[in-house]
């Protein structure tokens, strides 16, 4: 008695990888604003680069988690 | 237990390990990035020595300040500046005598009151920059080539630049450029000087300093015009004496450089003349914007892009020919059009709110002959001695451009307003929102552990 399974295998269309690199990219700039603006002794500019820095790592995480299994 | 070991995939490894070494790149890059003059170590790749600039700063055949040379004649600095004598010609010495008085009450009951910014110990080390002191011709101690018995150092007009440039920076100069004196740059120069004695250009090829003038040979017509920076950090206490101590020790620093030049030029063997107080000789944001080291502004002071209006200007002229240098255009006299924001937060309201610079000057104080932003000298200086009690410098510190050198955002920012000036009005809003240019504490100051001069810069010397 065999049993027939077929396995769909989606690969990630290019300009999703593409947005990722941008996603991470801008990350990556908001993160050195954020520390470098508290060793600036900016701490008004610092507050929101890591704010907006937070933001998009959660939702950047939000959508991974989301896509993961598609 | 199976499930946890599922989670982290092999992928899900490589992703955040990325996301780990990412960060710390970041991290790591927290200190100043490339400055944008390369005055980092290295040789110079221009032969020169020019610095290698940002991408977005051009250099250009007529300065981004529009100039009438038909119309400047030469200034005469002691009767129309509102520094010194100047100011009693325009509000009478009665209103000159009351000022002081009424400053020196102020400074006397701030300090009794302890006012942050006008302590005692603000007050202390304000006074306490002492310079080598200014002369026209120099010291003259160093050893001519005469004196060593060999001839003079002989070399291209750019090895002349070159060498000049790496014994400034050495020296402590921020940015060194040059200019040559022609009929029409010679209307920068004074004619006469801040103590009264005329400037007078001669055949004689020997410079000579007399009881009534300063007399310049005609072959001295290169001008060697550089930066000393001052504190960012200190400025955003103004308008305290605290801030303006920074002023006052570039001021004394630059004394100290001039002193150093007119003796290694001397020691190449060649004369190398300068200011003989502060400020005398020539109208140094002029001369820096035609040798290139920045662009005029709503401040009416220069602002160049590496360090914004944080610099004070200082300029010497020289019988060794070098290679000069072309004004630029960083977009600098264009986001002006829009910022605003200095004559905003001028409390004596004295800087110019007009959209466009203008041929029409504010006063006796101002050189005709070029399209500015004027400003009213007269209410400044006023304010500085009615309220402030000393030099005020809230234009400084408010500037977009003054900012320091660490996060990348200020270079992106200084392109984008290089290249869209559409973006001009989104950018002041930004600064804004952002914080920037808002004064701080000045007890605070006591306690910061700042780098040497106080100057945030990746300058070799800070980057202890």
């Amino acid at each position: 008695m065999s049993e027939k399974y077929t396995i769909e295998v989606k690969k990630r269309p290019w300009y999703e990888w593409l947005l990722w690199a941008l996603w991470l990219l801008v990350s990556l700039f908001t993160l050195q604003n954020a520390v470098a603006s508290g060793t600036e002794l900016e701490p008004r500019a610092a507050t929101i680069f890591w704010i907006v820095f937070v933001i998009l790592v959660l939702g950047g995480g939000i959508v991974w988690y989301i896509r993961r299994d598609n | 237990m199976e499930g946890n070991k599922k989670r982290l995939s092999r992928r899900d490894f490589f992703r955040l390990a990325g996301i780990g070494i990412g960060s710390a790149a970041v991290v790591s890059a927290a200190k100043p990035m490339a400055n944008p003059s390369d005055f980092k170590g290295g040789t110079f790749s221009d032969p020169a020595g020019r610095p290698n600039r940002p991408w977005w700063v051009k250099t250009v055949d007529e300065p981004t300040t529009e100039i009438d040379w038909d119309v400047m004649e030469r200034y005469n600095e002691r009767t129309g500046t509102v520094r010194g004598p100047g100011m009693a010609g325009y509000v009478g010495d009665d209103e000159v005598d009351r000022l002081s008085d009424v400053a020196k009450q102020n400074e006397k009951q701030r300090m009794l009151d302890d006012v942050d910014g006008y302590t005692l110990k603000d007050q202390a080390l304000k006074s306490s920059h002492v310079g080598v002191g200014r002369s026209f011709l120099g010291p003259q101690k160093a050893k001519t080539p005469e004196d060593r018995g060999v001839p003079k150092w002989e070399g291209s007009p750019e090895e002349a630049a070159r060498i000049i440039r790496a014994a400034m920076r050495h020296m402590g100069a921020s940015s060194v450029g040059f200019m040559e004196l022609d009929d029409n740059t010679r209307k920068l120069v004074y004619g006469v000087d801040p103590d009264g004695k005329d400037v007078i250009f001669t055949d004689d090829p020997i410079a000579e300093e007399t009881e009534d003038a300063r007399m310049v040979p005609n072959a001295a017509k290169y001008v060697i015009v550089y930066t000393v920076q001052m504190s960012t950090e200190t400025m955003r206490r103004a308008p305290t004496p605290l801030a303006s101590q920074t002023t006052t020790l570039a001021y004394k620093r630059g004394e100290t450089i001039q002193a150093s030049l007119q003796e290694f030029l001397r020691g190449l063997g060649y004369q190398c003349l300068a200011e003989s107080s502060t400020n005398a000789l020539g109208i140094a944001p002029a001369m820096a914007v035609m040798a290139g080291l920045g662009e005029m502004s709503r401040l009416n002071r220069l602002i160049t892009p590496e360090f914004g209006p944080m610099v004070r200007v200082f300029k010497a002229f020289t019988d060794l020919p070098v290679a000069v240098d072309k004004p630029i255009d960083a977009g600098i006299m264009e986001f002006c059009k829009r910022c605003k924001k200095c004559a905003e937060a001028c409390p004596s309201e004295s800087l110019s709110f007009e959209d466009e610079p203008t041929w029409e000057t504010r006063g006796g104080w101002n050189n005709p002959g070029h399209k500015a932003y004027f400003e009213d000298a007269v209410t400044c200086r006023a304010f500085w001695r009615e309220q402030a009690g000393t030099n005020c410098g809230i234009c400084f510190a408010v500037c977009p451009f003054t900012k320091k050198d660490k996060a990348w955002v200020h270079e992106w920012v200084k392109a984008g307003a290089s290249t869209a000036p559409v973006l001009d009005s989104f950018f002041r809003s930004m600064d804004d929102a952002f914080g920037y240019g808002t004064q701080a504490n000045s007890e605070e100051w006591w306690s910061l552990d700042l780098p040497e001069y106080g100057i945030d810069s990746n300058q070799p010397v800070m980057e202890a």
